[in-house]
């Protein structure tokens, strides 16, 4: 089996195609579309914001102090329009937005109560219109505000009170690392899994479909090896891919979130990844093992089944949905491991590594759900050797 | 020793839509089955070379597939070297040295890689290795392209390395399943010159073949299959006898002439 392995490996290790998808893409193109998308769209966000932007007034008359106050900020610039259509006027991107002030749009709070101001834009693309007006207009609100409460004769205490009667004060009794982990835990095994297929998916693959149509499977069925042990050799390679895939890409993203990213973002992680202890890393680690292992199986067996790369390409292509499911299952508020969703393959794993990341753990639940998933993973590996000493399956 | 008595095989018929007008008028039809191999027997000798004669479907391929251990025989016994291939199948493995149709090389290992893997799967150690892939390319002429790896070869450098492989481990008995097929005149009078040191060595070589005059060349014994069933099994001086050429011959065999 170890011999089978290491040629595996060797071979693996000399494909192009494999070390760029297993070692390159990872350590070098993920990060790069991250950041690159990163970039681009702070970029755009910044653009949007300094943007100058062309708007007019209807009804200005109504309310002098806010055109006044809107036109004297240096990105907004008011434009006048005539009898033309404004919606128009928008569209062809001539205004950026139209203003329409009712009568009583600058009459006293206490006077004429709630006014509507109607704000035009065109709101489908990326732009920060409403949150540069609201900026505008609350100073100017909050000044008439202040105005009705002092005719009122209210004391700046009855103020607070009136607009806020009831403060309700959260004291969280859960650790930070429990807040975060709950929010973030459930990526963890979402990654993991689907990059461990994705790692395991080219080898498998190569190993099985790859050598039937190259004709080196024949070739190697004569050697004079029981079948079991060219499976195992196989199936072992194809599982430490995956891992290794899995871990490469961790590593990468967190290597590179510490190399670009800003100084806060490097406390954050630093501070995230340091309250996880050792233990549960390994835990984690070990998790993925029976994981990568079920994977490998199957996709060994889909391989072994197919008659070219091709074929074997289009039944894995489907697999990954089988994947996604559990975990997004995992992802679902209010799933938790306990009942049946701790016997659900995958999805307890995940909900697993979930828990590891928040730091709530049950260590004797998880012997019982990688016991599981060992037994899983042991029952497909058995089948893809029956499968695999299948003569309708080897020649097809 | 390699001795063939009585072999079936047979295959289930999946979709018999599928199959071709001819397929559906082949008398090995039978139901749901297609009897790829009915009734296939011959014997090689110590130092005796087998042709394995046939037309294209007679089931020459499945014949050596079950020779080779890859399928098991419905039917039948094979002995090589004295062992049953059925029931001891790694053993026999052991005393065959086989070359299938397709070279089947490990395309990113070198040849001197490809021929040493299947050495150590054989229980060879490293200098053994070493000194058998040695010995063997300085037999096949090899010595030019070993360490390179074997996609980029020729026809002529993949049908040696297979060879090469396919004897790494001193065998009993060789198999050679059309090793000539594709090749130039030098590689392929490369592969008859081995074949011929395989018989000097007392080796008992079977080989399946189109190429007649090679059979006439080299071979003591002829087989020819048609159908799934011997149809010729007797020494090459009579098989000659048989037609005014090596063609005239076959195709009187096939026609039961």
């Amino acid at each position: 089996m170890w011999m089978i392995m290491q040629k595996e490996l060797t071979e693996l290790l000399r494909d192009k195609k494999t070390l760029f998808f297993m070692i390159a893409l990872p350590l070098l193109l993920f990060p790069a579309i991250f950041g690159a998308v990163g970039f681009f769209s702070s970029k755009a966000i910044t653009e949007a914001e300094n943007k100058t932007l062309n708007f007019a007034v209807i009804g200005a008359e109504h309310h002098q102090v806010l055109v006044d106050a809107l036109a004297a900020v240096d990105t907004l610039e008011l434009k006048t329009i005539g009898d033309e259509d404004f919606k128009t006027l928008i569209k062809d991107k001539t205004l950026d937005f139209v203003v329409e002030l009712q009568p009583n749009a600058n009459g006293k709070l206490l006077e004429v109560g709630q006014t509507t101001v109607n704000l035009y834009l065109n709101d489908a693309g990326l732009n920060q219109i409403q949150k540069r007006f609201n900026k505008v207009l609350d100073g100017i609100t909050e000044g008439k505000r202040a105005d009705a409460f002092a005719e009122l004769g209210i004391s700046e205490t009855q103020q607070i009170a009136l607009l806020e009667p009831v403060i309700v004060e959260k004291i969280n009794i859960a650790e930070e690392r429990e807040n975060w982990g709950e929010r973030i835990g459930g990526l963890v095994p979402y990654l993991l899994f689907l990059l461990c297929l994705q790692g395991a998916m080219f080898p498998a693959s190569d190993l099985g479909a790859g050598e039937k149509e190259r004709g080196t499977l024949e070739t190697l069925l004569l050697a004079p090896v029981d079948r079991t042990q060219l499976v195992l050799g196989k199936f072992a390679t194809i599982a430490l891919a995956g891992i290794v895939a899995a871990m490469v890409t961790v590593f990468s993203m967190a290597l590179w979130s510490i190399i670009i990213g800003n100084a806060m973002a490097i406390s954050f992680v630093i501070e995230i990844v340091g309250q996880i202890s050792i233990i549960d890393f390994v835990l984690m680690f070990l998790m993925l093992v029976p994981v990568a292992s079920i994977f490998a199986a199957v996709l060994l067996s889909l391989s072994i089944y197919a008659k070219s790369y091709k074929e074997a390409q289009s039944y894995m292509g489907s697999l990954v949905i089988f994947v996604i499911v559990p975990i997004m299952i995992a992802l679902m508020p209010g799933v938790e491991l306990e009942g049946v969703w701790a016997w659900v393959p995958l999805t307890n794993v995940a909900l697993a590594m979930k828990e590891l990341v928040k730091g709530t753990m049950d260590y004797v639940q998880l012997i019982a759900i990688f016991s599981s998933t060992v037994v899983i993973a042991g029952a497909l590996l058995a089948f893809c050797v029956y499968w695999f000493k299948q003569e309708k399956v080897l020649f097809r | 020793m390699i001795s063939v008595n009585s072999l079936a095989k047979r295959f289930a018929v999946e979709n018999p839509k599928k199959l071709t007008t001819q397929e559906q008028n082949d008398p090995r039809l039978k139901g749901r089955f297609f009897y790829s191999v009915e009734d296939v027997s011959f014997k090689c000798e110590k130092g005796q070379v087998l042709g394995l004669l046939g037309p294209n479907g007679a089931g020459k391929t499945t014949t050596l597939r079950i020779l080779s251990s890859a399928l098991k025989a419905d039917k039948g016994e094979i002995l090589v070297d004295g062992k049953n291939v059925s029931e001891e199948p790694i053993q026999a493995r052991k005393s065959l040295g086989f070359l299938s149709g397709s070279t089947g090389l490990y395309g990113r290992l070198t040849g001197r890689e490809n021929i040493s893997y299947f050495a150590r799967l054989h229980g060879y150690g490293k200098t053994q290795t070493e000194q058998r892939i040695e010995e063997l390319s300085s037999l096949l002429d090899m010595d030019d392209f070993l360490d390179r790896r074997s996609e980029t070869y020729s026809s002529g450098m993949k049908q040696k390395t297979a060879i090469a492989r396919a004897v790494v481990h001193e065998p009993l008995a060789v198999v050679l399943d059309e090793p000539t097929t594709g090749l130039d005149i030098m590689a392929t009078q490369t592969v008859l010159d081995f074949i011929k040191n395989l018989k000097a060595a007392g080796t008992p070589v079977i080989f399946s073949t189109h190429h007649l005059e090679e059979v006439a060349e080299l071979c003591d014994l002829g087989t020819v299959i048609d159908h799934g069933t011997t149809k010729f099994m007797d020494s090459i001086e009579t098989f000659k006898g048989l037609g005014t050429s090596m063609n005239d011959a076959f195709l009187n065999v096939l026609k039961g002439a």
